[in-house]
């Protein structure tokens, strides 16, 4: 763990003086200095540092750090798989882990809430934590699903539901004291947004049958003169086909780069002062850093939300597809 | 050089990140703007495996759960218009019957006050008869009575008359030009006596 990540913690808390943010900082840095040398207890020697210092702390590592603790990812290491051409690597790392705990929180809330309403006597009301989720989930379907896919549409809802709230956790726990951001992962947005593909696609060629799903690339529209035919075929079916690749990648860099801006911003402002060193840029970063951290609590929330809702517009927009 | 340092900060973010990203880490790390297929496939299987499990565990039990709730409140508030619907009708209905129960203990009560009356005058006129037949009887047995009384005591008075006559008398006189005289004479007395009256 960096210095930059105390920082960031304290950005995350509230407003600090410049003097307390020192004071973190110099213990971080202690406490640092045994893992990275003393090097890094003396912040970052050049401005030229900054872009590796930021890299380093999105990318994705077989090394995790955590309250102090250093652990190392890479003792659990496989030997990459080749299928084809591609060479896929599955050795977990910081990022890996975090995917999984988003997971495991989405089964630790939902499960026990799905028990409880499950087991409610009958004519009671719901209350709590799961009434909250419940009228989240109610909004989800009737406003989300139902709005965009259609009443026939209550099937996708798990599907939304899931992808929002998998999402949702991935960027919240990006935020959280040594959180690692899943979401600023094109590898991870890029997954997401295969299977928002896939399942509009499917769910495309399901509502219009063969022939209608064929129309969705090659359309040709009524009155058109036979000779056009081909023309418009010839013009148009490519660049129907590129439309429905545009919005999948579209949601993955979206998801990506909202989910990295801001963390890039922050870090950029910590390296201002690992590399000034100075009260002065330290009390006002951090004040600025914690408006971007309720922004960004904002954004984690938003982005979220508009990967699900956009999921299912597209959802929608197949299934009615006509021109 | 506070500033100085803030532009030069800038100015590297913008020049240098993509030399800086792109050439990657220690070993292990994954550039930004790169795609590491592992993370990806691992991000499909640990998506495809929450779906599986939430679906199964939470959103089909949650989704259920609503939807009878929905179907529940819903299907009461018709029942509770049906029964209010019913009600007003039962109400109404009821109100009628009142009504008309009312008219017709109305109705009863004119009748029975009617057939009292009847009964009345009817048991009065009878009772009238009645008691005038008995005076009626009365005063003819009375009549009769009376007679009886008169002829009893007229004949007794004969005989006394003539008991005390022949005593007076003796033989002398005949006994039946004697009775015809003191008849005539008591005749004559009775009518005397009935003028007077």
């Amino acid at each position: 763990m960096r210095p930059l990540d105390a920082l960031l913690q304290g950005g995350g808390a509230g407003a600090q003086g410049g003097q307390e943010a020192d004071h973190a900082q110099d213990a971080a840095h202690a406490a640092d200095a045994a893992h990275y040398g003393s090097e890094a207890a003396h912040g970052l020697g050049s401005i030229g540092e900054i872009p590796d210092y930021i890299s380093h702390h999105l990318e994705d590592a077989r090394e995790m750090e955590f309250a102090g603790l250093h652990f190392d990812l890479g003792a659990f290491a496989l030997d990459p798989i080749h299928v084809g051409g591609l060479t896929i690597d599955l050795s977990p790392t910081r990022q890996l882990i975090f995917i999984f705990l988003s997971a495991l929180l989405c089964i630790g809330l939902f499960v026990p809430i799905a028990r409880a309403s499950r087991t409610r006597e009958e004519g009671k009301a719901p209350s709590g934590l799961a009434n909250a989720m419940e009228a989240l989930i109610l909004y989800f379907r009737d406003d989300i699903v139902r709005a965009n896919i259609g009443r026939d549409g209550d099937g996708y809802t798990p599907f939304i539901l899931t992808i929002f709230f998998f999402i949702l956790f991935m960027n919240l726990l990006g935020l959280t004291p040594f959180g690692i951001t899943a979401t600023a992962n094109l590898s991870v947005t890029a997954a997401l947004a295969t299977i928002a593909f896939v399942v509009t696609e499917v769910a495309g060629y399901r509502a219009l049958g063969p022939a209608g799903y064929a129309q969705t690339i090659f359309f040709v529209p009524h009155g058109l003169p036979a000779p056009l035919k081909p023309v418009m075929l010839v013009i148009m079916a490519p660049v129907e086909f590129l439309g429905k690749l545009t919005k999948p990648f579209a949601l993955a860099v979206r998801l990506f780069a909202n989910m990295m801006a801001g963390h890039i911003l922050i870090l950029a402002i910590v390296g201002m002062i690992l590399v000034t060193q100075s009260f002065v840029v330290g009390g006002v970063s951090v004040l600025v850093m914690s408006a971007l951290m309720v922004l960004e609590l904002f954004v984690a929330c938003l982005q979220a939300y508009i990967f699900a809702m956009l999921t299912s517009v597209f959802i929608g927009l197949i299934r009615h597809h006509a021109h | 050089m506070k500033t100085s340092h803030f532009g030069a900060v800038v100015a590297a973010l913008l020049v240098q990140p993509h030399a800086a990203w792109a050439q990657g880490g220690a070993e292990g790390t994954t550039p930004l703007f790169t795609v590491n297929l592992g993370t990806t496939v691992w991000t499909g299987i640990v998506f495809l495996a929450l779906l599986g499990i939430l679906w199964r565990f939470a959103w089909g039990p949650i989704l259920q759960a609503v939807e009878a709730r929905e179907n529940g409140i819903q299907s009461k508030l018709d029942e509770a218009a049906s029964r209010n619907e019913e009600a007003a009708r039962l109400l109404a209905e009821h109100k009628e019957q009142l009504a008309d129960a009312r008219r017709q203990a109305n109705e009863l009560i004119a009748e029975g006050k009617a057939a009292g009356e009847g009964v009345r005058t009817e048991i009065e006129e009878k009772a009238r008869a009645e008691a005038q037949a008995i005076l009626d009887r009365a005063r003819a047995e009375i009549g009769r009575e009376r007679d009886q009384a008169i002829d009893a005591l007229r004949r007794e008075s004969v005989d006394l008359a003539l008991a005390a006559a022949s005593r007076l008398m003796q033989e002398k006189l005949d006994q039946d030009k004697d009775r015809e005289l003191v008849e005539r004479y008591l005749t004559e007395m009775g009518d005397g006596e009935g003028a007077r009256a």
